[in-house]
Parts: C-alpha cells; structure tokens; sequence
C-alpha cells in the first residue's frame, strides 16, 4: 500500500506536486495519469525518498522509504529504463543491486529468465534497445519479489508484442495481491489494464476513481438527435426534463434522457427522427475533460518543471 | 526475444524479514560496490593505466638522472619514483571521480539511492572498495618503480637501499598519494555530481594550487606547504625541504585534503534531491 498526504513538492518558484493525497491499494493495478510536466514521475521520486518533500508525507506499506531496511524486498521500482552505465553487462547490472539488498544469484537468473532477458544476459547493455532496457528494468524491480511496485512510463519504447506481455503482467501481478501503481501521459495504454485511476494536473489532484466511474461521470455521455422538427422537439425534451443543445450542425446534443425515451416521446408527438446516437464519451475524451484545463494553463514558464 | 511469461505466484503475505545486522548491510553495500567497480572497462584500463605509466617512466627518470654530465646539487634518489607518480594521480583521480559521475549522469544513482536509501553507506562503500583498491595499486607502483629506480641507480653509486633510514617509509608514503587523490575524486564525483565537472575540478584542486609553490620567498613555501602536491613532495622525499612543515605534518595535510571533501560529500549527499 502507497499512502500519499498532502505531499508538497516546490523546486523555486514552480510547485510541482500541490498537496497531493492518495492511496494506492493493493489488488488493483493502478493507474497514475496526468499530462507531461503533471508531477508523475516528481511524486514518484517523492514516495522513493529521492527527492525531499517541501511539505506533506508520502508512506510505503506504513513507513516513510528511507527507514525501510533492504527496500528491495518491499519496494520494486522502474523510473527510467535508460537509466544504466552502457558498458555493464544485464547480468553485472542486476547482480549489482541484488547484492546490495541481500538477493542471490539464483533470484537474478530468475527475473531475467521472467523478463525474457536470459538470452542476451551476458552482453552489454550500450546495444539493448529501449524495449530491451525496459524489461531489464522491470527485472530489477522484481527483484525482491516486492509487495508494491511502481512503474513510470513502462510501455515506452515497447513493440506490440511487449506491450500485451507488460499489460498481463501488471493484471498477473495485482491479482497476486500486489499494490501496482503504474503511470503513464496516455489513457489509451491505461484503460486496457488499470481497474483504478489517479488522474493529477499540475502538480494537484483531478480525480481518484475506479476506471469505470470516471467514463460514467463524463459530461459527455449525451444522446445525438437529429430532426427536421428539432426546435420543437428541443422544447419537448426540456420540458421533460433533459438538457439540451443545439449543435452547429442543427444536430441536438441532449442529456438527462436516454436514447429509446427521447425516441418514444418524438413518435408521441408524430416527430419524425433522422438520427438518435447515444455517444458515450471513451475514456480517452473524460481524461481530456479532466486535463484538459491543466494543460491549458502550461504556460512557456513550465518548462523548466524537473519530471514529468 | 522472446515472450517471456507471467510470474509464477508469490507468497500471498510477504514474509517478515529478519532485520540484518550492520556488518551484513555493511558487506551488502560493499559487494555491491565491488561489482559495480569490477563489471566495467573503465576500471581496469584506469588501473593498467596507472601502474604500468608510473613504473616505466621512474626507470625512465633515473636513467636520465644517472646521466646528467654534472651534478650541481645531489640527486634525491627517490624522486625517479615520485616524480612518475603524476600521471598515475591523473589517471587514479578520474577513476575516483568516475564512482559517482557515471551514475549522476546516467540517472542510475536513483537506482542505488532507492535500493539503499542511506546514502552515507553508499558513499563509504565505495570509499571502501575505491580505497582499498588504489592503496594496493598505490603501494605496488611506489615499491616496484623504487626497485627499478634504484637498479638503474646504483650502477652510478646513486642508489639507496630500503634499509637505509627513512627510505621505507618515503617509499610507503609515496604510495599513500594515490590513495589520497582517488578520494579526493571519488568525493569530488559526489559533490559535483558530473563526471567532466568532477574531473576538471580534481585537476584543479590537485594541480593548479602548485602555482602557490612559486610565489616569492617565503610566501611559497608558507602557502605551497598546504598544497596536495607540495605536501606530497614533502612525504616522499628522503630530504625534506626546510621551509615546509616537517614531514608527519606534511602527512597530515595530505590527508586533510580527502578527508574534507569526503566531509562535505557525506553533508550533501543526504541534503540534495538524487
């Protein structure tokens, strides 16, 4: 469990994390999602003990990082991929930081057998590819064979094929009973794999919701009508109850009543109907709607954010 | 590659994990360290770099030495030994600034911090490692180029003998200066956490203050004797200069370098965002 309260991060002038909570529970896989510069990875680096908090705490399985004694057993962890000294070999590499929390060599042959990396082991990570590095640091994350695990931006860089591997692998590990936190800018890697969102904007929270909850909540769950007679069918619609607008088009964007109801109230009153659409907003479009006001307001003078 | 597949299931509960003694954590930094500074080209070409330079150039210098058609002052039979030592401090001194640099600038210092969110351990494990090894090199370069030195040497009766008072422990000394200048690095590495900062600054901070030395009477010698590379002359020769401080004062100084920078280093690191 990854317990976040009120976690302040300010680098200068910019506040990067704003008083941030939430808590990321085991079972579930996680997704942690927000715009490029919305403080993902600097929340991240926060809950790691990496980066001091101005203000507020950040807890893993009830401690603060730093006080955990061999983190790897409890805390596994992917922030950058690319993140390596090119000339080590993958074995070397791994070897490295299972040494340094008491792993043996039989765990690190494991996940890079798990990782698909027992091939290429023994070669110098400088001609891995992103995908490659990727995996070799999902390897270490395993390591521990922790109860959390967090991952930054994981399916960058993966193909096709890594990127159906990765998604079964997060869903194996929360159904193992795992806290998964994995983020990501985009929505669409996201919906195919976390049961839970945490969407942040500019350092503050947008929403904490099950994946589901945040598409039904979507203002943009409406019904298309289209009419020769549409004013008259629009006063009809708002006088039962519904909201209405009228689109450029002359199409009426109506919310309030479902599809088959506003159908049976137009043949009610003889109204010939062209077009009756129920649009549910994707996931994608109610992310847009939640970020849409941060990005907005990333001026030029948020270039300089550290993280993403 | 391959589709590797799902990972078999876990230990529903995570099993309590016996909290490990110090020394246990202390030899887990410390294996770890020791395969990071193993597992890479750099180090060994460094090391070779830093042994094969010093021995073959002292016999260099003391064939250069026992040739001079006149000699005005008497030649200090150790200097062949010393004065070769210097590309072995460039060499060491990068290697120190490398235990750092490289993991600031490739980002893998996240890496280690979250595996070992004490940092200070990290620090003195490889301190540990990068001391234990340069100390050895340091000391198998300064008595090998002395036997060569001095076989070169006493073809011209200018040799000394280990036995002969001081000579030892000048000797010794001199392979303390590489032990020194690799912390200096590994410290610098830590501080300024870029590997071509880090080296530009060990540079500086061990050559550029020999200007000091050249001040006008007696100023250079009251500045120049706090400077590594003067202190260092100091330690190693087997007649000290009179205007500097004597040379167990001059051993103190050598060591104060190293270990502030380590003091600052171990203040920062735990203040700074990895």
């Amino acid at each position: 469990m990854i317990e976040v309260d009120r976690l302040t991060k300010r680098f200068g002038p910019v506040t990067a994390v704003d008083e941030l909570s939430f808590t990321v529970r085991p079972g579930h896989v996680t997704g942690f999602l927000g715009p490029n510069g919305a403080g993902k990875t600097t929340t991240m680096r926060l809950i790691l003990g990496l980066d001091a908090p101005t203000g507020g705490t950040a807890r893993v399985n009830k401690k603060r990082y730093p006080e955990l004694i061999r983190p790897l057993h409890q805390v596994g962890t992917l922030l950058d991929a690319t993140a390596l000294h090119g000339g080590r070999t993958a074995r070397a590499h791994v070897v490295s930081i299972a040494q340094s929390n008491g792993i043996g060599r039989s765990r690190v042959t494991e996940v890079l057998r798990l990782t698909g990396l027992e091939a290429v082991a023994r070669r110098r990570v400088a001609g891995f590819s992103l995908g490659m590095k990727q995996r070799l640091g999902i390897a270490v994350a395993l390591l521990g064979d922790p109860a959390v695990l967090m991952f930054d931006e994981p399916v960058n860089g993966l193909d096709a094929e890594g990127i159906a591997w990765i998604r079964q692998f997060f869903k194996a590990l929360a159904a193992d009973g795992r806290t998964v936190l994995v983020s990501s800018h985009l929505m669409s890697e996201m919906s195919q794999v976390a049961d839970h969102l945490i969407v942040i904007g500019r350092g503050r929270l947008l929403a904490d919701v099950p994946t589901a909850t945040l598409i039904e909540s979507s203002t943009r769950s409406d019904v298309l009508v289209r009419s020769p007679r549409a004013s008259e069918l629009a006063g009809l619609l708002a006088a039962r109850g519904a909201t209405v607008t009228r689109e450029d088009d002359g199409g009426l964007a109506v919310t309030g009543l479902d599809a088959p109801a506003i159908g049976d109230l137009a043949a009610s009153h003889g109204i010939a109907v062209h077009a009756l659409i129920p649009r549910s907003a994707s996931l994608e479009e109610a992310y847009l709607d939640l970020t849409g006001e941060s990005v907005e307001y990333r001026a030029p003078s948020q270039d300089g954010v550290p993280g993403r | 590659m391959t589709v590797a597949e799902v990972p078999p299931a876990p230990a529903t509960a995570p099993a309590p994990v016996p909290v490990p003694s110090l020394a246990v954590r202390a030899r887990d930094a410390i294996t770890c360290e020791w395969t990071k500074f193993s597992s890479v080209r750099s180090t060994f070409w460094t090391l070779l770099v830093a042994v094969v330079t010093p021995v073959g150039f002292s016999a260099i210098v003391a064939v250069a030495l026992a040739n001079q058609p006149a000699r005005a002052a008497p030649v200090d039979p150790l200097l062949p030994g010393f004065a070769s030592l210097e590309y072995a401090v460039l060499a060491v001194s990068v290697l120190g600034v490398l235990g750092f640099g490289t993991e600031y600038s490739t980002g893998l210092i996240r890496t280690t911090f979250a595996a070992m969110p004490r940092r200070r351990v990290v620090l003195a494990a490889k301190a540990a490692v990068l001391g234990a090894v340069t100390l050895v090199a340091g000391e198998l370069v300064a008595f090998v180029s002395f036997f060569l030195a001095q076989a070169v040497l006493s073809g011209h009766h200018l040799g000394v003998s280990l036995s002969t008072p001081g000579v030892a422990g000048a000797v010794a000394a001199e392979g303390i200066l590489l032990f020194v200048v690799a912390m200096l690095g590994l410290a610098l590495g830590a501080i300024i956490r870029h590997t071509a900062g880090g080296i530009a600054a060990v540079v500086g901070l061990i050559f550029l203050p020999a200007i000091l030395g050249l001040l006008p009477a007696p100023w250079g010698g009251r500045v120049g004797r706090f400077t590594l590379l003067e202190a260092a002359h100091q330690v190693t020769a087997l007649h000290p200069a009179v205007n500097l401080f004597s040379p167990a004062l001059a051993l103190l100084v050598l060591l104060a370098w190293p270990a502030a920078a380590l003091g600052l280093a171990a203040l920062l690191i735990t203040r700074r965002d990895a």
